[in-house]
């Protein structure tokens, strides 16, 4: 009687075991690591900001911090101040804001207001600010947002152009613009418009410029504006589709990613003289390469990338970037760690 | 004392029980599979309205490991709005060539201006109103002179779960893509209601809900419709990386993400045979074709804005991509 029962119960654990076997054979999609609880792989000196599932946090050496921003909304694209403070988007469902926050995470000044319940609940009057940059005196701030647009229900049309404005000074985004701005693009309708301003040290504007083709698509040139309102120069062809362009701060070298209308992308690099870029250099090919930044001496570059079509997006970096003997990319942050590959990286000095 | 005889029976009998025991697991695993492969797969769709007679589409036995076949891959709109009478937001007209690695994807225009299956005309995302996939594939086979294998339909809750339950994709977006008038169908609120999304540009992981915001919207497009097939091809070729990945273990959760939003002609063991297939085939031997101008060019027909073909140089063009002998 006993035998039987442990034959029974044998047999019993021997379908468990083959249905649980069969679980352990099913492909795992194990959820992304938080970087705070990894440790980068290569220590770089300074502090480097990014951005994982809504918050903002701080590599320095070989410890990783959150930043404890206020909660609510997914914080994105840190950029650093000279003063090592840092802009930083907030972004909600459907519009964001741009916020001036201290290295310790304190809120300095909310610098723009989209907040339905203090402005409108009319959803098309709400707007995007993006891509805050910081021109290379540290008196002016770059954007792009999608102000103006058409009023509600006279047209879809909802486009990215590019505004400065003072800094320290009050500026509202609202129907008809930037008030307090200054507009330096004008983009083309229904296609995404002008995005990630690089403001130059001889006071002109690098940017990402999406462009209808005429033939069915949509690229990317790397356009450059003297002044505001000035006719766009684009610096690369349609064919390239070179975008998120990241120029170094001595101003000579420009990383962009091009995806020579393929499937994957390329990191590449070239000498921006005056108003002319010099042949394009391919640092890393066949990528998902995104979002490059580059260290505040400019002889590093950090850009996000992963390291296969299914795996995490993580930081990356290539010493010497603008040389002609650059180091091999390195991955900085661990391979469990799926970072924001749409906010680049800020490295400050600090 | 017990005989030869008596132990042998003994023998037979635990090992049965094993046997049963080992089998009743491997089917409760699969049972959401095999629920799915009961109700949605091996479909023989002879469901149409109206007078046309139609013959049930069935699919061959068995997918070959090397002779080319072709998929109408269908996706629509499936939330409440629609009470189950389902538009196809999406025709993707599919070969694939096992031998050759090769697959090439055709998005027909969902409002391209077509005979439908029951005599009438009308936009061609109609089809599947009308009589199911069974129309749809018969519109597309007259319409477009070509043969098609299989289909599967997918409503779109069951490409966000899908993909959520693959882990999401990586995709590069080509463009920002934003939209102050995106349905918020999914949500579960008003279904008529709208919702501004944005999907930023480059390199990026895509959850399935944004990776059908990328894939569905089209008001803020200078291509509409046009764009929104190119990144719906987009989608499919991201979605080649994870199934290199996916194993038979993988088709019950998949089946039931999936739910009451798939249907296909092709059995169960077809479509977990598609899935090595896919995973195989080289970024550089997919060929993708979206029918622009001058394949289609924009009109006003029966009181709506649609396309009307250009069958001369359409047909052509499947021909060359859809051979007769697939």
């Amino acid at each position: 009687m006993k035998r039987a029962a442990i034959l029974i119960a044998l047999m019993f654990a021997s379908g468990l075991a083959a249905n649980r076997t069969l679980a352990v054979l099913q492909t795992h999609t194990n959820a992304a690591a938080l970087i705070s609880t990894t440790r980068p792989q290569v220590r770089l000196p300074g502090t480097i900001y990014v951005s994982q599932q809504g918050s903002i946090y701080a590599i320095a050496g070989t410890k990783v911090r959150r930043l404890a921003l206020p909660s609510g909304g997914v914080w994105t694209q840190p950029r650093v101040l000279p003063d090592g403070s840092l802009l930083v988007i907030r972004r909600f469902d459907a519009y964001s804001d741009l916020y001036h926050v201290s290295a310790s995470a304190r809120v300095l000044s909310q610098m723009t207001s989209d907040d339905p319940s203090t402005t409108n609940r009319t959803l098309q009057l709400d707007h995007w600010v993006l891509w805050p940059s910081i021109s290379p005196d540290g008196t002016e701030v770059y954007f792009a947002t999608d102000a103006p647009k058409p009023a509600p229900n006279q047209s879809y049309e909802v486009d990215f152009s590019l505004w400065s404005a003072p800094l320290g000074g009050g500026f509202n985004i609202g129907g008809a613009g930037v008030s307090g701005g200054t507009r330096w693009s004008v983009p083309d309708i229904y296609t995404g418009g002008d995005i990630q301003p690089v403001p130059l040290p001889d006071g002109s504007v690098l940017y990402s410029s999406y462009a209808n083709t005429g033939k069915g698509t949509v690229v990317t040139v790397l356009g450059l504006q003297t002044s505001p309102g000035s006719r766009m120069q684009a610096l690369t062809t349609p064919q390239q589709d070179c975008g998120a362009p990241a120029v170094s701060p001595d101003g000579v070298t420009v990383a962009m990613v091009c995806t020579h209308l393929g499937q994957t992308a390329e990191l590449e690099v070239a000498t921006l003289s005056g108003n002319a870029l010099g042949p394009l250099r391919v640092l890393v090919a066949n990528c998902l390469c995104n979002s490059p930044s580059w260290s505040p001496t400019g002889d590093s570059l950090l850009y996000m990338n992963a390291a296969d079509p299914d795996g995490n997006f993580g930081l990356w970096y290539i010493a010497g970037a603008g040389g002609l003997h650059h180091g091999a990319p390195r991955r900085v942050t661990d391979s469990s760690v799926d970072l924001d590959a749409t906010s680049a990286a800020a490295w400050s000095s600090r | 004392m017990k005989t030869g005889r008596q132990r042998a029976a003994r023998g037979s009998f635990v090992a049965a029980g094993f046997l049963v025991s080992i089998v009743t697991g491997v089917v409760l695993y699969f049972l959401p599979a095999i629920q799915v492969a009961l109700r949605d797969t091996g479909q023989v769709n002879t469901s149409l309205g109206g007078t046309a007679q139609l013959k049930p589409v069935s699919a061959s036995e068995h997918l070959s490991s090397t002779a080319p076949f072709t998929l109408l891959l269908l996706g629509s709109d499936s939330d409440s709005k629609f009470g189950g009478a389902y538009l196809t937001q999406s025709m993707i007209l599919t070969r694939v060539d096992p031998a050759t690695k090769h697959v090439t994807m055709l998005s027909i225009p969902r409002d391209l201006w077509v005979r439908l299956c029951n005599g009438g005309n009308g936009k061609i995302d109609q089809a599947f109103l009308h009589g199911g996939a069974q129309c749809a594939i018969q519109t597309v086979q007259r319409d477009l002179r070509v043969h098609i294998d299989y289909y599967a339909w997918i409503g779109l809750q069951g490409l966000v779960s899908v993909l959520n339950q693959l882990g999401g994709i990586n995709v590069i977006a080509n463009n920002p893509v934003m939209d102050d008038y995106y349905p918020a169908d999914l949500s579960g609120g008003n279904p008529y209601d709208y919702q501004r999304i944005l999907v930023l540009p480059g390199a990026q992981h895509m959850s399935g809900t944004l990776a059908l915001e990328y894939v569905r919207a089209r008001h803020d497009d200078a291509y509409g419709d046009f764009a929104r097939s190119q990144r719906q091809q987009q989608i499919l070729i991201a979605l080649r990386a994870k199934t290199k990945h996916l194993s038979l273990a993988d088709i019950p959760g998949l089946a039931t993400s999936l739910g009451s939003n798939f249907q296909t002609n092709m059995s169960i063991g077809q479509v977990s045979g598609l899935l090595p297939i896919a995973g195989s085939v080289p970024l550089a031997s997919i060929t993708q074709v979206v029918l622009l101008p001058p394949y289609t060019s924009n009109a006003y027909v029966g009181g709506q804005d649609a396309l009307l073909p250009n069958w001369s140089l359409i047909r052509a063009e499947v021909a060359k991509y859809f051979p007769a002998a697939s």
